[in-house]
């Protein structure tokens, strides 16, 4: 079974891309209206605006109380949430089937009628400050957060989605107002129905939101491709009383319109994908020195990073990491084994039912595509693709994509306790920096 | 449009005389431990069933027949939790399930996870107070392998010193990760520390360090003899497989498996709390925070749904009351957040609230008591009820669509109340709880000298630089 397969695409709602399958096993309704605009578009210093105006869409639909709208929409036994990203943004809905027309009603006021008020803007601009202040708690993001920001330097994809209490401070009601217009126009949304509906009804309601917005469409994305920065570069994000560290060692990864795209997945399956993969199994299994271990690249519509996450304590940090540019080294150089691609292939192609074993994720595999303009095969021919990898074409992959001398080592830790060993474990730096982990830098 | 991958059947398995034939025919073959009784049948929704079985040496099956997607929820729980440890022993309950994914007799380390994985198998484990579960999730045409590495790891594991050692370092590195360098982690242990004095529910799942560090080989073995019998487990088994075939499979595994004598649980009731605690912790932290824990009812209890819905009523969503008036009205905090401890014995109804900056945690708490008057004293409205409700019922309907979904949560109320089915039956009290039950459970619970209060404190090394910026 594939998404495709089953995902059907209705063409009589309007104009707009409606996407549905039908699943009667429960009474509910998961929509999914999905943008080709992201956080990219957030003018230079007021970055957090597109996020900003996702969330104010919500609180001020059809010039709705906050809480009037909050409690309708618990009320109807039904959540709604906006996220964003950087070159996307989703408004998710699930509801409990019979509250759908009413559900619905709201949702068409969040879409398109949103008053946007200055007042309710400010409110949760302070709210937003309070916030960004509270994720400083979280170790994880800090470390993806300068690891982004300091990956991608000067790229947009180094800009910040949530904006900084710098830049969320500036962001004025006519900002919010510019992205709105721009966003929502007809052509640029995308409907995703799944559940307890029919075609007939998903039709109507794309279409109903479609006409109470705009006509219009959003030009292509025009982001530029990003390129490596040069050399060996070590940030140490320093926060006082770590008794553990966050390490994350990436270089340039992936794009999905590269002929050895799925070459690599199936490499990074090997390295740092699963939980018997040779990371764990070096740094969990055989040493105990973290928990967790493991590789992903993500995707965009520009080629992401490739990047290798651990946390081991403070006094193995230096091992960890040299352990880690040492299985980098030795994955570029030897490559993968025979028998560990036709394992990676196996275990990709058997455990791909879960990525589409309920109607919501094959609908939620078909608006991704769309959305991230992957290729039109890229989920419902997905197994045969991996099938088809060879093993000279995940090693030239993984010596073609990866880079040992263009890479950014992030350590969120204690500086006083791991400095010296994490510096030593990196052999040509080009560059060190020591970072407060509150840095706005 | 119908897509042939959405059709939930309904289910009530093959009728008594079928049944009573296969099993008939099934258990003439098997051996005394492996002869299954059908037990009854068990309304999950309104469109599943349930059969349970039991298999002569006590281990228990619990299956629904799900054909939505061509996969298998493969779950096995057992009846041993840190409930069921001592002092100067935490964390071992936890520190096995790590060690159940290490080495099987006949089979080398690691050999488990890796067959799973190349059988596209997601698999995973959890410990908590009252249970231990281990999760599978295959494609269907995978049961027999899961079924054979699922029975020899409940009897025939091999605990040697190089596993438990290495085993130890990644736990105590997983409490650093969870506790130690996690403010609400460290937080939430204190509490539990601080609120109960008599009862196991005072230490943490995880364990105390000290104790991590110090287990022996042969503490898990002796622990892996005591709990780990087909008599103290449950299989929960949700997917697309047929009863009979199903059924044939786990008698010839599991069959030869033989039930031990389980000890006695040692329980320690809890007294009642007399008098509010408070401790003050330091953190590396901007902002204050608040985290309380009132003394709760077991699970089972009669008042449990009544203040799971109370807890919803006040903190739950952006339109809870509490949400309104702290983060919204007065703008002195930024996230509120309250859970009412889903366990066998009484726990803790715990709240946790993070101060804005230049707030402080006892403001927090004094709205909090002032709001906690009003539900003590005024009826709640209707419609706020009715909210509350249609909260839970949204959250358990989401939970059912994998078979994984279902599986942990016919599992978790079979292990903690007993019954499988039990969330749609709370579902249903919930639905019939009045306003008088809400003013009878926050009379009875909320109360200042029922509770214990954790205020964690910004320590002086953390900068108040304004430089925050969200991680994506």
């Amino acid at each position: 079974m594939s998404a495709a397969a089953t995902v059907v695409r209705l063409d009589d709602a309007g104009g707009a891309a409606v996407l549905l399958e039908t699943s009667r096993a429960l009474p509910l309704v998961t929509i999914s209206i999905g943008l080709k605009t992201g956080s990219l578009v957030d003018p230079a210093g007021k970055e957090g605006s597109t996020r900003l105006l996702a969330r104010l869409m919500r609180r001020t639909a059809g010039g709705l109380d906050p809480q009037v709208i909050d409690t309708r929409i618990d009320s109807l036994g039904a959540s709604l949430s906006a996220d964003v990203a950087h070159s996307t943004m989703a408004f998710q809905a699930t509801v409990i089937s019979r509250s759908l027309n009413e559900f619905v009603d709201l949702l068409v006021d969040v879409l398109s009628r949103p008053s946007l008020a200055a007042t309710e803007l400010e409110r949760l601009q302070r709210e937003t400050l309070a916030e960004l202040k509270d994720s400083l708690d979280d170790d994880s993001s800090l470390a993806r957060r300068f690891f982004r920001r300091r990956f991608f330097g000067s790229h947009p994809y180094g800009r910040t989605v949530s904006g900084t209490s710098k830049t969320v401070p500036e962001i004025s009601s006519a900002d919010v107002q510019a992205v709105f217009q721009r966003a929502f126009v007809r052509g640029n949304l995308v409907f995703a129905f799944s559940g307890d509906l029919d075609a007939t009804r998903a039709s109507q309601i794309a279409k109903r939101i479609s006409e109470a917005l705009p006509s219009g469409s959003v030009g292509a994305d025009a982001t530029p491709e990003p390129s490596a920065i040069p050399g060996r570069r070590l940030v140490i994000v320093d926060k006082p009383e770590r008794t553990q560290t966050k390490i994350l060692i990436g270089c340039l990864g992936s794009h999905t319109q590269d002929e050895d795209h799925v070459a690599l997945l199936v490499a990074n399956t090997i390295f740092g994908g699963t939980f018997t993969a040779r990371m764990t199994q070096e740094v969990r299994s055989k040493r105990g020195w973290s928990y967790g271990a493991y590789s992903s690249m993500p995707i965009d519509r520009r080629r992401q990073s490739f990047s290798m996450s651990t946390s081991p304590k403070a006094d193995d940090a230096g091992p960890c990491l040299k352990l880690e540019l040492d299985m980098l080294h030795d994955l570029r150089e030897k490559g993968v084994t025979k028998a560990e691609l036709s394992w990676a292939k196996r275990y990709m192609v058997r455990s791909h039912c879960f990525a589409i074993d309920t109607a919501a994720k094959r609908v939620g595999l078909e608006l991704d595509q769309t959305l991230y303009d992957l290729p039109t095969d890229y989920y419902s021919r997905y197994t045969e693709h991996v099938q088809g990898v060879t093993l000279e074409q995940a090693n030239l992959a993984l010596r073609k994509r990866l880079s040992e001398e263009d890479l950014l080592i992030t350590v969120v830790g204690t500086e006083s306790l791991i400095g010296n060993s994490v510096r030593e474990a990196v052999s040509n730096l080009a560059s060190t920096e020591v970072v407060a982990f509150d840095s706005d830098d | 449009m119908s897509s042939p991958a959405s059709q939930s059947r309904d289910l009530r398995g093959p009728g008594p005389k079928a049944r009573e034939k296969r099993l008939s025919e099934l258990n003439a073959g098997a051996t005394p431990d492996g002869q299954v009784t059908h037990l009854e049948t068990v309304a999950f929704g309104p469109s599943l069933a349930v059969e349970r079985f039991r298999f002569g040496n006590g281990l228990e099956l619990l299956f629904c027949e799900d054909h939505s997607a061509p996969v298998i929820a493969y779950h096995t729980w057992f009846r041993v939790g840190s409930r069921h440890e001592r002092e100067g022993k935490t964390g071992l309950a936890h520190l096995f399930e790590h060690l159940m994914f290490n080495e099987v007799e006949g089979r080398k380390a690691g050999e488990f996870d890796r067959k799973l994985e190349e059988a596209g198998a997601e698999s995973n484990a959890s410990t908590w107070l009252d249970f231990t579960q281990y999760n599978v999730s295959i494609p269907k045409d995978q049961l027999p392998l899961v079924v054979k590495l699922e029975s020899e790891r409940m009897s025939r594991l091999v605990l040697r010193d190089p596993q438990v050692k290495s085993e130890k370092e990644v736990v105590a590195n997983e409490r650093r990760l969870r506790v130690d360098d996690d403010l609400e982690g460290a937080a939430s242990e204190l509490l539990w520390a601080t609120a109960f004095e008599n009862h196991a529910y005072r230490w943490p799942t995880i364990g105390w360090m000290k104790d991590i560090e110090g287990f022996t080989t042969e503490d898990c073995q002796e622990f892996y003899r005591t709990y780990y019998a087909p008599n103290n487990a449950v299989l929960v088994i949700v997917g697309d497989v047929a009863e009979a075939a199903l059924l044939k499979k786990l008698s010839a595994a599991y069959g030869a498996l033989p039930a031990s004598t389980l000890p006695i649980e040692d329980v320690q009731p809890e007294p009642p709390q007399l008098a509010e605690r408070r401790v003050e912790v330091s953190k590396p932290t901007a902002t204050e925070k608040l985290v309380v824990g009132y003394h709760s009812p077991a699970m089972g209890d009669f008042d449990h749904p009544a203040l799971s819905l109370l807890a919803e009523v006040l903190f739950s969503g952006r339109a809870s009351r509490l949400h309104q008036k702290l983060v919204r009205e007065l703008e002195l905090a930024t996230e509120v957040r309250a859970f009412v401890g889903p366990f066998r014995d009484p726990g803790l109804f715990e709240l946790f609230i993070s101060a804005r900056e230049g707030q402080t945690a006892e403001k927090l708490l004094a709205v909090i008591d002032a709001e906690f008057e009003k539900v003590r004293t005024e009826a709640i409205s209707p419609e706020e009820i009715a909210r509350a409700a249609a909260r839970l019922e949204l959250g358990l309907l989401a939970g059912l669509e994998t078979v994984d979904g279902k599986a942990s949560t016919l599992g978790f109320y079979e292990i903690v109340l007993g019954r499988p089915g039990a969330a749609f039956e709370r579902l249903d009290t919930t639905r019939r709880v009045t306003a008088s039950d809400l003013i009878r459970v926050a009379r009875r619970y909320l109360l200042p000298r029922y509770r214990s209060v954790i205020f964690v404190r910004p320590d002086s090394s953390t900068s108040t630089d304004d430089g925050a910026e969200a991680a994506q």
